[in-house]
């Protein structure tokens, strides 16, 4: 008998359906990926494994995890069950965990609850689960609090808290959606390396093919809470029939058309630009340390052209990102864009920064919620020193929502209305509007579902055509910057690396960190 | 979006009262100013639903009007708040680490620091006792709160791509608060404004009760516990009606304010369903 079942599984939430039909199995001691988009229904799949469910949620079929009916089971056996006989991994590791308690105690909260034992060797077992994923005691003694670890050691606080028990089943939802690629790189190889010892049944539940197929022994696709293509890893890769799961395979290494680099003129200059942020003084009158975020960089983007810029959190593309677009001063060195200085003085330049434009990495926040979707693309008209109005904005603000594939009629609608990959379409009409010659996009597309990421890729690749655009393209993501980009930059701690053509850089890495980097992206078979 | 009954209960509370002082612009039972001594500490009876004080005046007409005393402090005492209040608290978020923010927060933490009745009674006690006084008394202590709200609120804002997306529209920091960060706490403003306006009628009831809020011969529900203090023990009715005004009234704006931050705030909405 497999380790977990489920057979004809239907979910229905106050009588909207979920999940239809919905069978797998997992044997002990093998991971089952779970891919879908958003919606698809696999994280719910999850949850009623655990009897997590939203109010209102009614399931029928069968859930039978190593011998018990997960359906029937009372509230009380249910909660003896989750923690000691399933684990669970969550997106977002900061949120996980507890901000006011110290890991040790949060570790060992898991422990106590489940099992009549002492503090004290509940703290010990507890070390030793850290110790298991890679926290080892001289770096990182029990009494550390969730803020002073990284995104990754966090993570592995949640992964340990999973597994100290020893769990027969490990459900990690999206476990390193939230990470760098070297981080992701990391835990999936700790989640790997834990099944193994453990024999445990890992369900690793993901939007990213390319995670899956390196450790998956099975992969389940799911799409609007109904399996597609189910089948073993990765032979399934060869046999894949559906439409959608190709369509998926296709889009997760999407390559949009595009139209060579254009001119040799330089349109944005940055040349030794260093940022300086004051960190807080260690004494009343103590000298105030400066911490560098950015450190003599220098690099050029040409009219017409593509240029990726590659680094992991914190290497400090997001300030040189507003150092770019004037909204911070710079201690050192300058950006020209088009030959004139972005920041002049003290103030910024409104003459180059009409020029300019950029698009945020969550659809989400980057809106203001009270507003109508109409004023909110028009608000860069602000730049302009005779911004149209009356019927000269509105049809702009048509003519802006109509070439990114939105109807006029949108202007209307709250952002509410609108999905992540429309909202995202709205702020690339925003950037549009005034007819900018550079937009920054800052991780962009990190957000979407892989699908809709295609479609926003070869809208950018097509505007980028029509209106003679010039693209800096700021992400984390490696597979999308070597489809997009005709050159690129890695920059780390502050400083750039390495650059050079695309293909040059991903095909033949000089620095060691970008071999690094590129080594750690999952690949597809 | 589903009213709760907090909210209903608390408007209906609210509603009356404020109909009743509405009212006592066109029309009361009896006239407030005038005496009748023949007709003095009568129990409550058809003719005087709510039986006459010491002077011979109708209690209900007293409360109607009382109301109205009550409210226009409260409303102005809130009002001078929010209008003080809000601009400080987007400035010191606007320019969050400057030597503004720094002087508008101490500035608060100064009012904070003082017992807020009894400055209000020090106020009216040097200026002179008056509902003008008494109303600008309550409505210092009104700034800071709303001050530390905005500031809170809109730091968090501040910090939103979309504000990032305004200010790379060439949008400066005063045009920013008020198209940005100003319609998003709205909200916020509108829940502690009643709950400061609940506030503001209990301290204005406490200024009349020791004879500093509004004077004679205009009624207010503090004066009228005040003179039924020595006369409780035999016409208790005289202290258990504008009690009531004074506990129904408060009642019913916390309940409308607890009822208003569900529905408004949309983290609680999300934990409810």
């Amino acid at each position: 008998m497999s380790l977990l079942e489920i057979e004809g599984l239907d979910l229905a939430i106050h009588g909207t359906p979920i999940l239809k039909d919905v069978s797998m199995q997992l044997e002990a001691g093998r991971i089952l990926g779970i891919i879908g988009e958003s919606g698809s229904g696999k994280s719910m799949t999850a949850l009623t494994v655990m009897q997590l469910l939203p109010e209102g949620a009614e399931a029928r079929g069968a859930v039978n995890l190593s011998g018990h009916d997960m359906l029937a089971l009372p509230e009380r056996k249910l909660c003896a069950l989750r923690g000691s006989e399933v684990g669970m991994v969550f997106q977002e590791p900061m949120t996980a965990l507890n901000p006011i308690q110290p890991i040790g105690r949060q570790v060992a909260e898991t422990i106590l609850v489940h099992e009549d034992v002492s503090r004290a060797e509940a703290m010990a077992r507890a070390r030793a689960a850290l110790d298991r994923c890679e926290l080892p005691e001289a770096q990182f003694p029990m009494s550390r609090y969730p803020h002073e670890l990284s995104g990754g050691q966090r993570q592995r606080v949640v992964i340990a808290m999973a597994i100290a028990l020893r769990p027969k089943l490990l459900i990690a939802d999206e476990p390193t959606t939230a990470l760098d690629v070297t981080t992701q790189a990391e835990v999936l190889r700790l989640l790997k390396r834990l099944v193994q010892e453990d024999g445990m049944g890992l369900m690793l539940i993901t939007h990213d093919l390319a995670v899956v197929s390196d450790m998956a022994d099975e992969i389940v696709i799911m799409r609007e809470g109904e399996i597609v293509e189910a089948g073993p890893c990765p032979g399934i890769f060869s046999t894949m029939s559906h439409p959608y799961s190709l369509g998926l395979l296709e889009a997760s290494d999407h390559q949009p058309e595009r139209a060579a680099a254009a001119g040799e003129a330089p349109l944005l200059q940055v040349r030794d630009v260093v940022r300086d942020y004051p960190l807080p003084r260690r004494a009343l009158w103590g000298e105030r340390a400066h911490f560098r975020a950015v450190d003599g960089v220098s690099f050029e983007i040409r009219r017409g052209e593509s240029l990726g810029l590659v680094g992991e959190s914190g290497c400090g593309k997001s300030t040189l990102t507003r150092a770019i677009l004037g909204l911070e001063a710079v201690q050192g060195g300058e950006i020209l864009l088009g030959g004139a200085p972005v920041f002049s003085g003290k103030r910024p330049n409104r003459a180059v920064r009409r020029k300019m434009q950029v698009v945020f990495q969550d659809p989400y926040g980057s809106f203001n919620p009270r507003w109508k979707v109409g004023p909110l693309v028009a608000e860069p008209f602000h730049l302009l020193d005779t911004p149209p109005y009356g019927a000269e904005r509105d049809a702009a603000i048509s003519e802006a929502l109509e070439s990114v594939g939105l109807a006029a009629g949108d202007a209307e609608k709250y952002i509410h209305e609108f999905s992540g990959g429309q909202r995202q379409r709205i702020a690339i009409a925003r950037a549009l509007i005034i007819k900018p010659e550079l937009i920054i996009l800052d991780e962009a597309v990190s957000a979407l579902d892989v699908s809709i990421r295609a479609q926003i890729l070869d809208l950018l690749a097509d505007l980028g055509a029509r209106f003679g655009l010039t693209y800096l393209f700021i992400s984390h993501d490696l597979s999308v910057v070597r489809n997009v980009t005709d050159r690129c930059l890695v920059m780390k701690s502050g400083r750039i690396v390495e650059a050079g053509g695309t293909a040059q850089v991903f095909d033949a890495p000089r620095h060691d960190y970008t071999k690094e980097l590129i080594a750690a992206v999952p690949q597809l078979p | 979006m589903r009213a709760s009954r907090n909210l209903w209960l608390g408007g209906l509370l609210t509603a009356v009262f404020s109909l009743a002082a509405v009212i006592s612009f066109a029309w009361v039972p009896y006239d407030v100013t005038k005496l009748d001594i023949g007709a003095k500490l009568l129990s409550p009876s058809w003719a005087h639903p709510l039986g006459t004080d010491h002077f011979g005046r109708d209690i209900l007409s007293m409360i109607m009007v009382g109301a109205r005393t009550s409210i226009a402090v409260a409303i102005v005492a809130v009002g001078i708040g929010m209008a003080l209040g809000v601009p400080l608290g987007l400035a010191a978020a606007a320019r969050k680490g400057s030597l503004l923010d720094e002087v508008i927060m101490r500035g608060n933490d100064l009012i904070f620091a003082f017992p807020s009745l009894l400055i209000a009674i020090m106020i009216t006690a040097v200026f002179g006792a008056s509902a003008v006084n008494a109303i600008i008394a309550i409505g210092i202590f009104n700034i800071p709160v709303f001050a530390r709200l905005v500031r809170g609120a809109a730091l968090s804002l501040w910090t939103r791509d979309f504000v990032l997306a305004a200010r790379v529209s060439g949008k400066g920091p005063v045009r920013i608060s008020a198209e940005h960060i100003l319609p998003n706490v709205t909200n916020l403003l509108i829940v502690q404004g009643t709950i400061q306006f609940s506030l503001g009628i209990l301290a204005e009831a406490a200024l009349s009760y020791v004879g500093l809020g509004a004077q004679p011969p205009l009624p207010s529900w503090g004066r009228m516990l005040a003179d039924a203090q020595t006369m409780f023990s035999f016409k208790p009715h005289l202290a258990i009606f504008p009690g009531l005004a004074i506990l129904l009234t408060v009642l019913g704006l916390n309940l409308m304010g607890d009822g208003l931050r569900d529905l408004l705030d949309p983290r609680l909405r999300r934990a409810q369903r």
